[in-house]
């Protein structure tokens, strides 16, 4: 593509001076267009395929289908947008979605600062790893909803009992991947570092962590990922805030739209985190673009 | 696992031939999903002793249309009514059971089903003045009143017949809606949450209010009773099921008469059967469902509790947690009617009525008939049974006789001397003074009542000694 738009500027008059009007809007649009077609052409194929989802969902309720999947009872995509409608207007709603994600960027972020560190330590050092990985393979399957009793005797306070459930259901993925990036990591290249004479902590600052970091911000995405799923047992607690409570206390009410709204809201917030994450991804590593 | 798959399929497909030859070929299975609430034990007889005896499969009709029909049960327990609804609603359970404000969400919930509707059917157990939610505090705590709890924080399961309750106590005496920081929990959040004591109170339905003081942690300072407002557990059917199978609805309240009757034929045993079956300890279940109980069973759908009902719709459409509903639209007793006139019952006798069964018998302390029950006890001996006694007085110093002879007690009750409810008696405070020894839940109405007489507010182990003693301090 930048080949194309060097063609175009090489068909502009042919005088060496550079052009002293700046171009048209068209052309500068035109540019972009040229510059941005193939992101462009993943947003509208993203956008109709999600308008396509909406209208099978509609339909679906629309006609109460039933084949295999009951759509009898499922909220329409209209009933659910009466509640986002209502809910937009009350300020609580506001506040459960920024609690929600001041616990999630705190749990988040206590994990990948423990997981990451303590995954790179266990990778290269045999002993830690004999002696952590046990314990963390015994943690790692319980589900979030099992801790909440423990949780809330182990924390002083219902909000540090929140975002330790949410820290933990970060932290696995990210030590276990970052475990993962660490075994992965060539020996050959370890091996040469050392023979130019480099120490451990170069290796490990040159070799093993670059060479681990895809692994790295594989985990930190799922780990975002599983920190919002574990939100609602974590929110259980709150009993007051939260967009997982908020999802919680329309379950105790019965109110499937609401249910809806909760759900999407916690899918479009983790979408917006796993992008954050993905962009910071390729900031830190700009050879691994794409 | 590929090369598992013809295996697999031909284990499968032996498997459905045999299905098809052992079966006659116009028989039908039908499956009969009942959601029950274990744990919640004023639901107890019309779910999980049902089950454990077997009751239902007794009644069942096994002839007419039904003789090709094969049913079957599928019992689904669950700690609340929501989910119990969720799944009614999805048609994976077609009876289920629950509290008073989670029952009207039921039948609000089902009006926008296209498929069916449901209806309350009938009645698990009720207690008319409200007794059976209650608001508990930590027992090391300084509060002995709702007052005492003024900006405090106070949870509840938000939807539940304990919401209802404080929001009804909150509304009788005036308080404004942030008088407390109210927030929602479900009973296993709260009691870890009280037990830690990160909340100052929590409010809760059966049997929370008497469990968490029984496991010793806990004080209840407020008991339904006094909202006045009758609380009820019930229990609704998906109409399109009663519809096809109405005979089997009906067996189904049979089975829930007949459980009733077991329960009433020897409460003892019932409630250590029950703490077997759902792990709530046998003295709990006894304060509800034993004599003169907190808790009536009995099925039959009374106006009082529809009435209650329909103020329980205002409270959730002044939440704006629903719109239009109408209790008594909602209500179809004409099953559990066919239930009682096939059992040969006299359904309207059993619906005026609105007595519990109550203590009887010789108390063998005092050496005296028992006249009135709500003012007597009873004292739990772990292998001689449960003893009645005619008065408070008496029950404390048959206490302290068993004691003396080294018997082992389980729990002692009496009766509160102005409400009438039930009590653990070594969680209430004793008005003594001239010779009266006068049992009470709250702190404050034994002071009032121990300024009447001119005595004074005595804890258990004091009010024994004061018992002993004949009643002087």
């Amino acid at each position: 593509m930048p080949a194309t738009a060097l063609a175009e500027a090489g068909s502009a008059p042919a005088v060496v001076t550079p052009p002293t009007a700046p171009p048209s809007f068209g052309t500068l649009a035109l540019r972009w267009y040229r510059l941005n077609r193939a992101g462009l052409r993943a947003t509208a194929i993203g956008v109709i395929s999600l308008l396509a989802f909406l209208l099978v969902w509609h339909l679906l309720t629309t006609y109460r289908v039933v084949f295999l999947v009951r759509f009898t009872n499922v909220p329409s995509p209209l009933a659910v947008y009466a509640s986002f409608s209502k809910a937009i207007h009350d300020p609580k709603f506001l506040m459960h979605i920024l609690l929600s994600c001041r616990r999630i960027f705190i749990g988040f972020s206590l994990a990948a600062i423990v997981g990451v560190p303590l995954g790179l330590i266990m990778g290269r050092f045999k002993l830690v790893h004999e002696i952590i990985f046990p314990v963390a393979e015994v943690l790692r399957p319980i589900p979030a909803i099992a801790w909440v009793p423990m949780a809330i005797m182990l924390w002083p306070t219902n909000e540090q009992s929140i975002v330790f459930i949410t820290f933990l259901g970060s932290f696995f993925p990210i030590l276990v991947n970052t475990l993962h990036g660490m075994s992965l990591v060539d020996p050959v290249l370890v091996r040469a570092a050392q023979c130019l004479g480099a120490r451990e902590r170069s290796i490990f600052r040159e070799v093993y962590f670059p060479a681990s970091l895809p692994h790295i911000f594989t985990g930190l995405t799922v780990g975002m990922g599983v920190a919002w799923v574990s939100l609602i047992a974590a929110e259980m607690i709150s009993g007051q805030y939260g967009i997982g409570y908020f999802t919680w206390e329309a379950y105790s009410l019965v109110q499937y739209a609401d249910i809806a709204l909760g759900m999407i809201a916690i899918g479009v917030l983790g979408l917006g985190s796993s992008v954050l994450i993905r962009g910071a991804g390729r900031l830190v590593m700009p050879w691994s673009a794409k | 696992m590929v090369r598992h798959l013809p295996t697999l399929s031909i284990a499968m497909s032996v498997t459905s031939l045999a299905l098809l030859v052992t079966q006659p070929a116009t028989a039908e299975t039908v499956t009969l999903g009942i959601g029950t609430q274990d744990t919640t034990t004023n639901t107890v007889t019309a779910g999980v002793v049902i089950r454990q005896l077997h009751l239902l499969e007794k009644y069942l009709p096994k002839d007419g249309k039904y003789a090709n029909i094969k049913f079957e049960l599928e019992w689904q327990n669950f700690t609340s009514g929501p989910p119990v609804t969720n799944a009614m609603m999805a048609n994976k359970l077609q009876i289920g059971m629950m509290g008073d404000y989670p029952l009207i969400v039921n039948g609000f919930t089902f009006e926008s089903n296209p498929e069916s509707k449901s209806r309350l059917m009938g009645i698990a157990a009720y207690s008319l003045s409200g007794s059976g939610n209650g608001l508990v505090v930590h027992k090391d705590s300084s509060y002995y009143d709702l007052a005492d709890l003024k900006g405090k924080l106070v949870s509840v399961p938000f939807g539940s017949a304990a919401h209802g309750m404080v929001l009804k106590a909150m509304q009788d005496r005036g308080y404004a809606s942030d008088f407390f920081q109210l927030v929602s929990q479900s009973p296993e959040v709260g009691s870890t949450n009280l037990q830690e004591k990160k909340i100052d109170a929590h409010a809760d339905f059966v049997p929370f209010a008497e469990l968490l003081p029984f496991r010793g942690f806990a004080r209840k300072i407020f008991d339904g009773v006094e909202t006045n407002l009758p609380t009820f557990h019930g229990i609704v059917v998906r109409t399109d099921f009663a519809e096809k199978y109405p005979e089997v609805v009906v067996a189904y309240f049979k089975a829930l008469i007949a459980a009733n009757q077991w329960l009433r034929d020897d409460p003892k045993l019932a409630a250590e059967k029950i703490q077997e079956w759902t792990g709530i300890n046998k003295e709990v279940v006894y304060i509800f469902l034993g004599p003169s109980g907190n808790m009536t069973t009995d099925p039959t759908v009374k106006p009082a509790l529809i009435d209650a009902a329909t103020t329980d719709v205002k409270v959730l459409q002044n939440l704006g947690r629903m719109k239009e509903f109408d209790p008594k639209k909602w209500v179809d007793d004409s099953y559990i009617r066919k239930a009682y006139a096939e059992m040969k019952l006299d359904y309207d006798a059993q619906l005026a009525s609105t007595k519990n069964y109550e203590i009887s018998g010789e108390d063998a302390f005092c050496k005296k008939p028992i006249a009135d029950p709500r003012k007597a006890g009873e004292v739990w001996v772990d292998d001689a049974g449960i003893m009645p006694f005619s008065s408070a007085a008496c029950t404390l110093g048959a206490y302290a006789d068993y004691k003396a002879k080294g018997k082992k007690i389980n729990v002692a009750y009496v009766f509160d001397t102005t409400r009438g409810i039930k009590l653990f008696a070594d969680q209430a405070f004793f008005a003594v003074g001239n010779g009266d020894v006068a049992p009470f839940l709250l702190k404050k109405d034994a002071e009032a009542y121990a300024a009447k007489i001119s005595g004074k507010v005595l804890g258990f182990d004091d009010a024994v000694k004061a018992a002993v003693g004949g009643g002087k301090t």
